[in-house]
């Protein structure tokens, strides 16, 4: 709606409903700079042990709190390690347990939405008090328990992320999916007998699969954020094991902040930047897969 | 919402409005951190269940008898001076005058109330046990106490400086139990220290005014105030602000402190000893040559050099105070080789290889994450594999101290600390084979018989001259047997602002208490 | 409309027994008891002692048996002691920080609440000029930094650079209440923390008035020459207002939380402090009472976001 695509590609009638989701995409500004910063971002964490002479755990107490220079790129940290290997371990596990978070709210969400809106009138009420239960937490609360139990770690800091996103998709999934249900071809194929798992994947899925991918995308952005607070709190990844949060909650100290701003500035500037790129993407894939963008 | 936000609007134009309430007559205010740090226990107000914070306790209540400020001895503090019988079993107080906050005097009655009170589980102390040994509290007037034990206890008056005297005259009429669960100490609490309360903005700040008659002279400052932060970080900001004028800092910052001319650090031996436990009840670590190997595949003086400045002192047994620690102890000098030759000895690549093993720890400030990460990669040059995992206080105390047989393989090793002095015999709850869980403190179930023996013997020495030597046989046994890798005893730190004067700290354990003498802190 | 709210509060009074459960049984999961919170591992402590105190907070009775006594107590509105702070009762603590973060919370949503709406306004009339591009780009960072990242920083710079306004607490210690005080604590952690609403606010406020721009009733109005300026006002901005109600709504239950970050980093002494304190000390009692009157709080707001959704949208029936 924001960013929408300027003018309408002439020969958009020809094509379908994804190809031109894919065409208004390309067309937005925000979105292709959003790929431009996110895939070297990507590429450069996941490589980063073949190039970098640097391991993220390896100390050297001779080249403590370091400033930027030739070998160490971004400095090092407070017992001596590379911060540029930090940051990027850092952004592969904030990476992972984003992408591994979002992945099972995702399961989560739409099989608890689905069933809800397939599955009967008990079912679903029971299901969306369920949701309503949930949701009634405000979220960084219930994840402060959540975690507290739960220990810190990357499985843990996954789990607690992923319990704690899927309730606004399932609503979504359902609102979606109680539409579909009184439509013809699935009141067809529920009378000739189709099972629950059919009438999901079959006809389900590939009804919500906009909603599904826009919300994914702008709920890695928010998982990343949510992991570098509960970093910061000391419930997330625990040091030594780097992420952007826990790198970043060097900055309570002001001798880092005030004198070592290589070690959570950098961090600080990764975080962001991905975040926005991030969400410049997700927006571009909303506006794309929102028929109405191309009357704008 | 709308009506939310119009009363909000309404309070900002009614307090903008209002003109800022100049005090006529500043009074002189010394605010700080006093609760900050390990030593500090904010938000308790109860003598009887604090395991720490007695700096700030102790600046309202007052103990019989009080470590000085250098950790070096007992003097007198309510007592005036006190005499212990040959045998060792009775101590006789002879108590100073002072009055109570409220006028009352102070007499030996609140002296055999408190130690009752103390003793006596009923009302949570948390001193009952240690106060065990005490058969009887006698009054013959009302300057005197005497105590008698059971059995003679080398730190019966350590154990004392801890029984912050109470009034018998406001408590008496409450029953222990509910004694635990009283606002009375949180909003009304009389002392004879040399400040009295005033009042407890919940969870922000407590606020003591000066005790114009107390026995030490009226004090300096008219107003002194513990503000309580939720980390240190937060009270380095509100230092640098200008807004308190003490703190406990971490070493880290300390060391940005030093070159600042308008601040003061105060620099001070922890008396808590680190070390990494290494479970009992985990075959890996029955073998001494696998204890000796982690001690010497650790480069304690590069981390003491790099992480702790230099202000920390090599452990080598349990001790390093220089009285306990005889001469001729193996230094286990860093060694890589050796500690991979021990290894080899002990058949590492078969009993464990690189298997990842948890090093757990409670420690989470910033420094002890940098030590966890120089450890782990020391340790991982040998061959040892370890996973640090820094968990809060709570989860650690429920996984180690679990009753009956816990999941060794949570705790198979840890990155901890205890208290060494000033009283040696501190060390005891944690390697003795007497004080296995849930009985004591040993949560790495160490069962020596040598060494329990060694500090058996240490306990009961009842004779003075004697102690020290009984002591050096315990730190002798320990660096043979290796029960913990022992790691080092560092300096803590505090910083205060060159506008007090006088002002007296030390980073005593469970904040001491120690003579601090409050009434003589000023500010310019 | 009252049988509406009704119906809602019965609800709402269902799920936080059930919420209550539910945070009971997972304490009693997380590692840890209150009497492990209390031990120092540094300072030795005889076990016998911490089994008295167990016994004495009634750890060891059966947990069903726990639950039910308390829910037994807190239906007629006894929720216990504070187990860390000796001698508090948790129902006044727990009110004691609603009125912080409340003002907290007002001040930096109302903050957000004038800025997003007249920062959306204004880049949805100036569509694609330079200010509308500028703000975008800087609402979209304000939605990617991390709170606690822009708490710690402004704390930093005003307070201890600066020196223009206090590093932490809600009064000066010491000093006699006075609100130009509490004003002046107040200030810096609103304005940080309507950042990331504001940004938020103004991103729907753009998109919705960009929408309702095109509609219409809009179009009507300006073809009948009423003023461009009164236009948008009057007949666009309302309805425009819909999606951002909602958002408001739904924001205020986040911004308990969200809170949370800039009450840990100004020492504010709101509920999310109070929470994350007595988390960190398995203060159970406390736990229970601040979560369930956080989940009071959250449910009346929801209820007061659909009625006034209702009385702004005259479409909508709720019945």
């Amino acid at each position: 709606m924001t960013v929408a695509a300027i003018e309408p590609p002439a020969i958009q009638r020809t094509k379908g409903p994804l190809r031109r989701a894919l065409d208004r995409f390309i067309e937005n500004r925000a979105a292709r700079a959003g790929l431009f910063i996110v895939i070297p971002v990507l590429m450069a964490v996941m490589t980063y042990h073949w190039w970098w002479p640097y391991a993220p755990n390896a100390i050297d107490l001779k080249a403590m709190n370091k400033g930027p220079s030739a070998s160490h790129w971004l400095g090092s940290d407070g017992v001596g390690r590379d911060v540029f290997a930090r940051l990027l371990q850092g952004g592969r596990i904030s990476l992972l347990v984003a992408v591994c978070s979002v992945a099972i709210s995702i399961v989560i969400g739409f099989l608890v939405g689905a069933i809800a809106s397939f599955g009967g009138r008990v079912v679903d009420a029971t299901a969306m008090r369920f949701v309503d239960l949930a949701m009634t937490l405000p979220p960084v609360i219930f994840l402060l328990v959540l975690a507290s139990i739960a220990g810190t770690g990357i499985a843990p800091t996954i789990l607690v992320i992923s319990l704690l996103s899927w309730p606004v998709l399932s609503r979504m999934v359902r609102a979606r999916l109680l539409e579909l249900r009184e439509r013809d071809f699935v009141v067809a194929a529920r009378g000739m007998g189709a099972g629950l798992p059919h009438l999901l994947f079959r006809h389900g899925l590939p009804n919500c699969i906009d909603i599904l991918v826009v919300y994914a995308t702008l709920q890695i952005a928010n998982a990343i954020l949510l992991e570098a607070g509960l970093s910061f709190l000391g419930l997330g990844i625990a040091p030594p094991e780097a992420s952007w949060g826990n790198m970043l909650n060097l900055a309570r100290s002001t001798v880092v902040l005030e004198q070592y701003p290589w070690q959570w500035m950098f961090p600080g500037a990764a975080l962001v930047l991905t975040v926005l790129a991030i969400n410049f993407i997700g927006d571009g894939l909303r506006d794309a897969f929102d028929p109405r963008s191309d009357l704008n | 919402m709308r009506i939310k936000t119009i009363a909000i609007a309404a309070a900002l134009l009614l307090g903008t409005g209002l003109p800022t309430i100049v005090q006529a007559q500043n009074p002189k205010t010394i605010a700080g951190g006093f609760d900050v740090g390990p030593g500090g226990f904010p938000k308790n107000f109860n003598p009887l269940v604090a395991t720490g914070g007695f700096t700030w306790l102790s600046t309202y209540f007052e103990p019989l008898v009080i470590w000085n400020a250098g950790l070096t001895e007992l003097e007198g503090d309510l007592a005036k001076n006190y005499t212990m019988s040959s045998d060792q079993l009775t101590y006789t107080f002879n108590l100073v005058k002072e009055s109570w906050h409220d006028g009352k005097p102070f007499t030996s009655k609140d002296v055999k109330f408190t130690i009752e009170l103390a003793k006596n589980k009923a009302s949570g102390s948390l001193l009952a046990a240690r106060l065990g040994d005490v058969a009887s509290v006698e009054t013959p007037d009302d300057s005197t106490v005497i105590v008698k034990l059971s059995k003679p206890n080398g730190s019966f008056l350590s154990i004392l400086s801890q029984v912050l005297i109470l009034p018998e005259h406001a408590l008496a009429g409450m029953s222990p139990e509910s004694l635990a669960t009283s606002t009375w100490w949180s909003t009304s609490p009389v002392g004879t220290g040399p400040f009295k309360f005033k009042k407890y903005v919940t969870d922000q700040y407590v606020e003591l005014a000066a005790d114009d008659d107390y026995r030490g002279g009226k004090p300096k400052v008219d107003v002194l105030i513990n503000r309580y932060f939720e980390n240190p970080a937060a009270a380095v900001a509100a230092l640098r602000a200008g807004e308190i004028q003490f703190t406990y800092v971490e070493p880290d910052d300390a060391a940005s402190f030093k070159t600042d001319t308008s601040f003061k650090v105060i620099e001070g031996g922890s008396y808590v000893v680190n070390y990494i436990g290494l479970n009992q009840k985990v075959d890996l670590f029955k073998d001494l040559r696998v204890r000796q190997a982690i001690m010497y595949a650790i480069d304690r003086n590069a981390i003491i050099e790099s992480l702790y400045g230099g202000a920390a002192k090599p452990a080598n047994c349990g001790y390093v105070a220089p009285q306990l620690v005889p001469e001729g102890l193996e230094a286990y000098a860093y060694d890589p080789a050796k500690a991979k030759a021990l290894l080899t000895e002990a058949g590492w690549d078969k009993i464990n290889g690189d298997k990842p093993i948890t090093l757990l720890t409670y420690y989470g400030s910033p420094q002890a994450a940098n030590v966890m990460a120089a450890i782990q990669s020391m340790l991982a040059q040998v061959g040892i594999n370890v996973v640090p995992r820094v968990v809060d206080t709570p989860t650690y105390n429920g996984t180690v101290y679990k009753e009956g047989t816990p999941d060794w393989n949570a705790f198979p090793m840890v990155y901890a600390g205890l208290q060494n002095g000033p009283n040696p015999a501190g060390i005891n709850p944690g390697l003795n084979k007497s004080q296995l869980p849930p009985a004591g403190f040993n949560t790495m179930r160490i069962e020596f018989d040598d060494l329990s023996a060694a500090f058996d013997k240490a306990l009961g020495e009842t004779d003075a001259s004697k102690l020290d030597a009984a002591w050096q046989d315990v730190c002798k046994v320990m660096n043979k047997d290796l029960p913990w890798a022992t790691l080092w005893v560092a300096n803590r730190y505090g910083v205060a602002s060159n506008k007090l004067k006088d002002f007296v700290w030390t980073p005593a354990p469970g904040g001491g208490p120690y003579a601090a003498h409050p009434e003589t802190w000023d500010i310019q | 409309m009252l049988s509406f709210i009704a119906r809602r509060c019965a609800t709402g009074l269902l799920m936080l027994v059930a919420l209550s459960l539910l945070i009971f049984v997972l304490l009693r999961l997380a590692p840890g008891d209150p009497i492990d919170a209390y031990i120092n591992p540094s300072v030795p402590m005889s076990a016998s002692d911490l089994e008295t105190l167990r016994d004495r907070l009634g750890l060891d009775q059966p947990l069903p048996l726990q639950y039910f006594g308390w829910l037994r107590a807190a239906l007629s509105g006894d929720f216990g002691y504070s187990i860390q702070r000796s001698g508090v009762q948790v129902l006044p603590l727990v009110m004691e920080r609603i009125g912080p973060t409340a003002l907290l919370m007002g001040l930096g949503l109302a903050i957000a609440i004038v800025v997003g709406i007249a920062a959306g306004i204004y880049s949805a009339v100036r569509r694609n000029a330079w200010p509308d591009i500028a703000m975008s780009v800087l609402s979209f960072i304000g939605i990617s930094s991390p709170a606690f990242l822009t708490a710690l920083l402004g704390l930093y710079f005003f307070s201890v650079l600066l020196r223009w306004a206090p590093s932490g607490g809600m009064q000066t210690a010491g000093a006699p209440f006075s609100i130009s005080d509490v004003l002046a604590h107040l200030i810096l952690p609103a304005c940080l923390l309507s950042i990331g609403h504001a940004a938020l606010i103004m991103r729907y406020m753009r998109a919705s008035l960009l929408e309702v721009l095109n509609q219409d009733y809009v179009r009507t109005a300006r073809a009948k020459g009423v003023r461009e300026f009164w236009v948008i006002i009057k007949h666009a901005t309302r309805n425009a207002l819909l999606p951002v109600i909602t958002l408001i709504g739904s924001t205020v239950g986040i911004a308990i939380g969200g809170a949370i970050f800039l009450e840990s980093v100004f020492n504010w002494p709101g509920m999310g402090l109070l929470l994350v304190n007595a988390v960190g000390t398995r203060d159970y009692p406390v736990i229970m009472g601040a979560t369930l009157v956080i989940g009071v709080c959250v449910i009346l707001v929801n209820i007061l976001t659909d009625v006034a959704y209702a009385f702004v949208d005259p479409r909508i029936q709720v019945a």
